[in-house]
C-alpha cells in the first residue's frame, strides 16, 4: 500500500516535471523564432505562400462562421432585449459582442481547425520523413525556413481575418434584425455607430494578433517535434488543436480582464 | 576544352588514378579515336558541362562504341582493382573520427564507447543488425545528433565545439542520402534537386538548370524532372535523392541504406551508380547497408557493428576471413549462431 502511494506520487511528480520541461521547450522555441524574425535571409515568397495558406484559404470558413454567428446573435439578442423593451440596443449588442469577443475568438478557433491542424500535420510528416533533417544537413536552418514564415503569416493575417469576420458578422445580424424581424436599418446601424469606440476595435485586434501567435506557435511547435511515425503525427495534430483552442479561450479571458 | 583535358590524371591519396576516359582506353573498352570523337561530341552537345567525365561515358554509349553494361563493368573492374589494393593501416588521418562515442537514447546505450575512423576518398560500408545504431552513427557524423560522451571530428573540426554557424559551414562538406529519400513532397524532382543550389548559392537559374539536368542525367532520371515524389517508384526516389545529394558537389557523401526495400535488379543498378559516382568524383562515401555480402564488392573499408560496439573495422577484402562468430553469422545469414532472432 505504502509503495503504491509512493509510486502514485512519483508519477504525479514526473508528469509535473515533464509539463514544466515541455513549457520551457515551447518558450525556447518561441524565443528562437522571435530571433529569426530579424535574421536574414528574408524569404518573402515563403511568407506570401503562408499568408495565402493560412489567410486566403480560410476566408470561406471565416465568412460562413461570421454570418451565422451574427445571425444567431441577433436572433437571441432580439428576444432577450424585447423582454425589457430595449430592441433598439440590438445593433450595439451584436456589434460589441462580435468586435470585442466573437470575432477574434471564433476566427482563432476556425483558423486553428482549418490551418493550424494542417500546419502541424505537414511539419510532423516532414519530421518523420526526415525532410527537416535534410534541411539541416543542407545547412538551411529549418526553424528559419519552415517556422518563421508561418508564425509571421499568422501574426499578419489574423487581424485581417478578424476584421472580415466582424464586418460579415454585423451584416449577418443586420439580415436577421432588419430583414427578418423588421427593425429599421437606421436604428441598427445608428446604434452601432454611437456605441462602438475605437478602444473596442483595438481590443479585438490585440486579441486577434495574440491568437494568431498562439495558433501558429503551438501548431508549428507540435509539428516540428513530432515523433513516432504516423501515430505521432495524429497525436501531435490532436494535441495542437486542443492546446491552441484552450489557450485562445484562456488568453481571451486575461486580455479581456486587462482591457476592460 | 580540348580532348586532352579529360586525360589529365587526378591524384588520390595512396596512389594515382586515371580519369574515366583514360581508364576506358587503358582497359581496352574503347580506342583513343573513339574517345576523341566522344569528347568532341560532348563539347558540342554540352558546351557548359565542363570536364564532366560521366558524360564521356554516356556519349560513348550514345555513339555505340560501348554498351551501357560494358561501361559499368569497366568502371567496376577498375574499382575492384583499387579495392583489392586498399590497405587500412596507411597512417593517413581519417576524414571523420568518432572517438569513444557513447549515445544513450531513451535509456538504451545505442553506441557503447565506439571508435570509428572513416578514411578519406574511400567508400566505407557500415553493416550490422537493424536497430544497432548505424543511422545514429551517420547522424553523429553530420552533427544531427550529439554524443552523450566522446567526440566527433570532421577533419580538424570538433563538432561539439562548433557554433551553429560553424557547424553549417562544416555541413557544406556533406551530402546525405536519407533512407526514405527525404524529398520534399511539395516540389517536383527538378525543384527538389535544384533546392540546395537555390537556397545556398547565388547562381543564376540557367546555371542551376544546367547543373540539375546534368545530375538528373547522371542518375538516369532525365525526362522525369516534372514528376512529384509520390509519382516515383522506390528506385527512382532513391536516384532523385542521390541527384540532390550530388548536385552540391560534396566532399563527403553519406548514404543511409540506399538499396533498402528495392528489388535485386534496382539494388544492383544503385550499386553500379554509386560505384560510377565514386569513380568520377572520388568523394568520401559512407554507406549503411544490409546487402551483405554484396556490399563488400562495392566498398574499400567495412565497419561491422553489434550491440553498440565495433566488431570489425578494416578492408572489405579481409572481413571474409574474420573468425568472429557474429560477423560469420551476419555474412552467412544463418539463423543459428550467437545472434538469436527466433
Amino acid at each position: 500500500m505504502f509503495s503504491q502511494t509512493i509510486d502514485f506520487i512519483q508519477k504525479i511528480g514526473a508528469t509535473f516535471l515533464e509539463n514544466i520541461q515541455e513549457m520551457g521547450r515551447m518558450f525556447l522555441f518561441l524565443w528562437d523564432v522571435a530571433l529569426s524574425f530579424v535574421t536574414p535571409p528574408f524569404r518573402w515568397t515563403n511568407l506570401l505562400k503562408q499568408i495565402h495558406f493560412i489567410g486566403i484559404r480560410s476566408l470561406f470558413v471565416i465568412a460562413l462562421t461570421a454570418i451565422f454567428a451574427g445571425m444567431v446573435l441577433a436572433l437571441q439578442g432580439y428576444y432577450t432585449l424585447s423582454r425589457f423593451g430595449s430592441e433598439a440596443l440590438l445593433g450595439p449588442a451584436v456589434a460589441l459582442s462580435i468586435i470585442r469577443e466573437l470575432g477574434p475568438v471564433l476566427s482563432g478557433l476556425m483558423v486553428t481547425g482549418r490551418a493550424g491542424s494542417a500546419l502541424t500535420a505537414e511539419l510532423g510528416i516532414m519530421r518523420i520523413r526526415e525532410q527537416i533533417d535534410a534541411l539541416d544537413v543542407m545547412g538551411i536552418p529549418p526553424l528559419k525556413y519552415l517556422i518563421t514564415p508561418r508564425v509571421e503569416a499568422g501574426l499578419i493575417i489574423m487581424p485581417l481575418l478578424t476584421v472580415i469576420f466582424d464586418v460579415i458578422g454585423i451584416l449577418g445580424g443586420y439580415l436577421v434584425a432588419v430583414r427578418l424581424l423588421g427593425m429599421s436599418s437606421g436604428t441598427y446601424f445608428g446604434g452601432i455607430e454611437s456605441a462602438v469606440e475605437m478602444r473596442d476595435i483595438v481590443t479585438g485586434l490585440i486579441k486577434s494578433v495574440s491568437f494568431g501567435l498562439i495558433v501558429t506557435w503551438v501548431c508549428t511547435y507540435k509539428g516540428y517535434y513530432t515523433r513516432r511515425g504516423a501515430e505521432g503525427v495524429s497525436q501531435s495534430t490532436t494535441s495542437a488543436v486542443v492546446m491552441s483552442s484552450v489557450l485562445i479561450l484562456v488568453c481571451d479571458y486575461f486580455i479581456t480582464s486587462i482591457m476592460l | 576544352m580540348t580532348g586532352q583535358a579529360i586525360y589529365m590524371d587526378s591524384s588520390l591519396a595512396g596512389g594515382t588514378t586515371l580519369s574515366l576516359g583514360r581508364q576506358l582506353v587503358a582497359n581496352g573498352c574503347v580506342t583513343e579515336n573513339q574517345l576523341d570523337r566522344a569528347l568532341r561530341k560532348q563539347q558540342n552537345d554540352h558546351p557548359t558541362a565542363g570536364n564532366n567525365e560521366h558524360l564521356v561515358g554516356r556519349t560513348l554509349v550514345d555513339l555505340g562504341y560501348i554498351s551501357q553494361s560494358a561501361l559499368l563493368d569497366c568502371l567496376f573492374s577498375q574499382f575492384s582493382r583499387e579495392r583489392e589494393a586498399y590497405r587500412a593501416d596507411t597512417g593517413e588521418t581519417p576524414i571523420i573520427h568518432l572517438k569513444q562515442v557513447v549515445k544513450i537514447l531513451d535509456g538504451r546505450r545505442v553506441l557503447d564507447a565506439i571508435d570509428i575512423a572513416i578514411p578519406a576518398k574511400r567508400v566505407t560500408a557500415i553493416i550490422g543488425m537493424s536497430g544497432g545504431g548505424k543511422s545514429v552513427i551517420l547522424k553523429h557524423m553530420v552533427g544531427l545528433m550529439r554524443p552523450t560522451q566522446g567526440e566527433v571530428r570532421v577533419g580538424e573540426h570538433l563538432l561539439g565545439a562548433l557554433s551553429p554557424r560553424q557547424l553549417a559551414q562544416v555541413r557544406r562538406r556533406f551530402s546525405f542520402l536519407f533512407q526514405g529519400g527525404a524529398l520534399f513532397d511539395s516540389l517536383n524532382v527538378y525543384d527538389n534537386v535544384a533546392f540546395p543550389l537555390r537556397e545556398k548559392t547565388d547562381w543564376s537559374e540557367s546555371v542551376i538548370h544546367d547543373r540539375v539536368m546534368r545530375c538528373l542525367e547522371e542518375v538516369n532520371l532525365f525526362g522525369m524532372e516534372r514528376k512529384f515524389p509520390d509519382e516515383l517508384s522506390g528506385g527512382m526516389m532513391k536516384r532523385a535523392a542521390l541527384a540532390r545529394a550530388l548536385v552540391t558537389d560534396p566532399e563527403i557523401l553519406l548514404l543511409d541504406e540506399p538499396t533498402a526495400g528495392l528489388d535485386p535488379i534496382i539494388e544492383n543498378a544503385i550499386h553500379y551508380l554509386i560505384c560510377d559516382t565514386y569513380m568520377r568524383t572520388r568523394y568520401t562515401m559512407v554507406i549503411i547497408s544490409h546487402a551483405v555480402p554484396e556490399i563488400f564488392r562495392w566498398c574499400h573499408h567495412v565497419i561491422a557493428l553489434h550491440k553498440g560496439k565495433v566488431l570489425f573495422s578494416g578492408p572489405s577484402t579481409e572481413i571474409g576471413q574474420s573468425r568472429n562468430p557474429v560477423i560469420r553469422q551476419f555474412i552467412s545469414g544463418d539463423i543459428d549462431g550467437p545472434i538469436q532472432v527466433i
